[in-house]
């Protein structure tokens, strides 16, 4: 029978002491116990029983014991086997005095092979708590690295590398110093918080150069192990709680520098991610300012165009031509109004402070509103609207959808073949209402759909895309409905988007304000 | 007056183009795609084209080449500021003269006449003798004079003048100057052409303006 000896870490923290005390009571207590009880079922048979084979029978306790509670417990069992012998069964009876010669023979022999058989047990269990030990450490070893190895954003990383650490060591806190650009501060913590003190251990002294060379070393109660990877250290790690055996201390060494490397890792791949978002801030930038240059540049063009003629006094433009070049102004300086209005609309998305006020309007409304923007311009002219019977009512804010009719208007307008009729169609689609603008323009290639939305240059022969039509996508999606480019339309493109539908009798009062983020 | 092809997508510009240009005795027409800019190049043989370059079926530079597949008719781009390599582009697929969005009247109406001036006689055998302006350029006898004056070229700058008279009026980018002059292979030499630009124009004297430089882009000789 072998006692399983409980692992240290089974135990709370700092109950190490105890549980040893605890083992060896346990392996003295079943020494003696064995002993008292063997003796008892011997006595019976004294009379028919060698001196030596009750001696043999005694040796059970004593190696009961040293398995159990090591050396110490088997020397209690040798002391205990040692008494029952020498008063149950060496004559004269009940007293430790030895009589025969021979006895003190067997006597001595008795106690040699207790004493064997004690070191013999303890060294044998030594061995296998020592190789349990290392199995344990392997496994937590193995199960710290597991946490390092997935890829995780650098606080969540950090969060895991304490956490670990103070579960598998059982310290009492840990924290991570790191790097800052006012020194050293804690990057996460678990457990017990570190007081100032304790962190300025760790911290560069005042008057000495700032280092993070840190030296593994105890101060008072507080563990250092420097994180040190590739590129240099990248930290620190501070543990309190229970001295940790040398064993233990190679591991929380070994585990620093592979949490040394993951931390490493983790900011490399931020870095790598900020300046990737840069690059891609700046591609927009340059997509925004080409767009924008495109834009406002094309009613410009006739705006100059048509001034510079009519200022030119030499040409005799008539009346009706210089009434037209004046119109031709009016209408190209509102296009311009509206571009610096979308352009502004597109500062308040990317700033997230657009505020959505819905109100119950009707599709015709918003509609009727939306021509009121492009009165005098030729695509006012050239709207037919065609809206369902009983249409139910949207709730919208109606200055956004104002803005995104407004702007597919235009775009149909740009686009249709000269005169083209523009179709504006409303219907009901489930808890929806959909709306499409419909022009008889070229339309848009199936492979260059998904671009129109956004705000790219007008690449190549696309030219579609712009800032309005990043607007519309922007702004439908702030009501949280969805905008498209309609497939297998036939003649010229077809922009569609939902609204949400109004079906509650009239007297409840939506209206409320939302703030799209 | 002319007829005045005008291609571009935006309806604005196209009316105040045609009004400006019809009130200055020219005849009109436009088209808003570059395909049908195509098609009525070939229909209707205009003067000269106005093309924008940001049309959108076609790059403009493909409308360019495609109408100098069948015509010589002169063309004159209009691109947005900025836009160096949709220029030099343009003029090297065969464009005659850019103007940069947004334009005066005036200026437009200039390209327009020096383009429409140099526009090529059809059926006439290449001339021998160049005249653009005041200068003259005598290419059997390698002679240049300006108004009476004889001017003492070298041999290249000779060659680059008589290059720049043969497209006169003309926008000529660089690269064209440079591989038709020094010959292929110098193509990305341009201070070459800035040293003898400047040279050519010192001997120029006050004729020296004729020789316009667009930065980044070419240079043009022009008759004014």
């Amino acid at each position: 029978m072998m006692a399983r000896r409980p692992t240290p870490r089974a135990s709370a923290p700092g109950g190490r002491v105890t549980a040893d005390r605890r083992r060896i009571a346990a392996g003295a207590l079943i020494g003696i116990a064995t002993a008292g009880v063997l003796t008892a079922v011997l006595l019976p048979f004294r009379p028919d029983l060698s001196v030596a084979t009750c001696g043999l029978v005694l040796v059970v306790p004593v190696a009961l014991a040293a398995a159990v509670g090591g050396i110490v417990a088997g020397l209690v069992g040798v002391v205990a086997g040692f008494a029952a012998y020498d008063v149950a069964f060496i004559p004269p009876y009940g007293t430790l005095v030895v009589g025969a010669a021979q006895n003190w023979v067997v006597l001595a022999v008795f106690v040699a092979v207790l004493l064997v058989v004690t070191r013999v047990v303890d060294r044998l269990q030594v061995a296998r708590a020592e190789t349990a030990r290392h199995e344990e450490s392997t496994r937590r070893l193995f199960e710290l690295s597991d946490v390092l190895i997935a890829d995780k954003p650098l606080g969540e990383l950090l969060g895991l590398v304490v956490a670990t650490v103070r579960l598998a060591f059982g310290f009492r806190g840990v924290c991570v110093l790191l790097p800052t650009e006012r020194g050293l501060a804690v990057g996460a913590s678990a457990g017990e918080p570190f007081d100032e003190g304790e962190l300025s251990a760790a911290r560069p002294h005042a008057g000495s150069p700032a280092s993070l060379e840190l030296r593994t070393g105890t101060s008072a109660s507080v563990l250092t192990v420097p994180l040190t990877a590739a590129t240099g250290p990248v930290g620190a790690l501070l543990a309190k709680g229970e001295r940790l055996r040398p064993a233990e201390r190679a591991l929380l060494r070994t585990y620093a520098n592979q949490a040394a490397l993951a931390l490493e890792r983790a900011r490399l791949r931020e870095q790598a991610l900020r300046s990737e978002l840069l690059e891609q801030a700046d591609r927009w930038k340059d997509a925004l300012l080409s767009a924008v240059s495109h834009d406002l540049r094309t009613p410009l063009a006739t705006v100059k165009a048509a001034v510079s003629e009519l200022r030119a006094g030499e040409v005799h433009l008539g009346d009706a031509g210089a009434d037209e070049l004046l119109a031709l102004i009016e209408t190209q300086s509102d296009r311009l109004a509206r571009l610096v209005t979308n352009l502004l609309d597109l500062t308040r998305l990317s700033a997230g402070a657009l505020e959505l006020h819905r109100e119950v309007v009707s599709v015709d409304e918003l509609v009727a509103d939306a021509l009121v923007s492009l009165a005098g311009t030729e695509v006012a002219e050239r709207v037919d609207l065609l809206v369902e019977d009983g249409l139910a009512a949207v709730e919208a804010d109606p200055v956004l959808i104002r803005q995104v009719l407004v702007n597919l208007l235009e775009n149909a307008g740009l686009h249709a073949e000269g005169g083209g009729r523009i179709e504006v169609s409303a219907r009901r689609a489930g808890a929806t209402v959909e709306v499409r603008v419909t022009d008889d323009g070229p339309g848009v290639a199936e492979g260059e759909r998904e671009q129109v939305f956004l705000l790219f240059k007008r690449a190549g022969n696309a030219g579609r895309a712009g800032i309005g039509l990043a607007i519309v996508k922007a702004f439908v999606e702030a009501h949280g409905e969805r905008v498209w480019l309609e497939e297998g339309t036939a003649a010229g493109a077809c922009f569609g988007f939902s609204l949400a539908a109004h079906d509650d009798p009239p007297g409840a009062a939506p209206g409320d304000a939302t703030v799209v983020g | 007056m002319a007829r005045i092809l005008v291609v571009d997508d935006d309806a604005a510009l196209q009316k105040a183009l045609s009004i400006a240009l019809t009130a200055r005795g020219h005849e009109v027409t436009g088209a808003r795609r570059g395909e049908q800019g195509v098609v009525e190049v070939a229909l209707r043989q205009p003067d000269v084209v106005v093309l924008d370059l940001g049309l959108p079926d076609l790059p403009g530079i493909e409308v360019c080449r495609r109408i100098r597949a069948f015509s010589e008719v002169p063309v004159v781009v209009l691109s947005a500021a900025g836009d160096e390599r949709a220029k030099v582009e343009a003029l090297d697929g065969g464009a005659d003269d850019y103007v940069t969005k947004p334009f005066g009247m005036a200026e437009l109406e200039a390209r327009l006449r020096v383009a429409l001036r140099h526009r090529r006689p059809a059926g006439d055998g290449p001339s021998t003798v160049l005249a653009v302006g005041p200068l003259t350029v005598d290419l059997v006898h390698h002679e240049a004079t300006c108004g009476d004056r004889p001017l003492e070229l070298t041999g290249r700058e000779f060659d680059l003048l008589a290059f720049l008279a043969r497209h006169a009026g003309k926008v000529c980018t660089h690269q064209m100057i440079l591989s038709e002059v020094w010959g292929p292979g110098y193509q990305e030499e341009a201070h070459y052409l800035r040293v003898y630009a400047h040279r050519l124009r010192r001997k120029l004297g006050p004729a020296g303006g004729q020789l316009r430089t667009h930065p980044g882009i070419g240079y043009q000789l022009t008759g004014e």
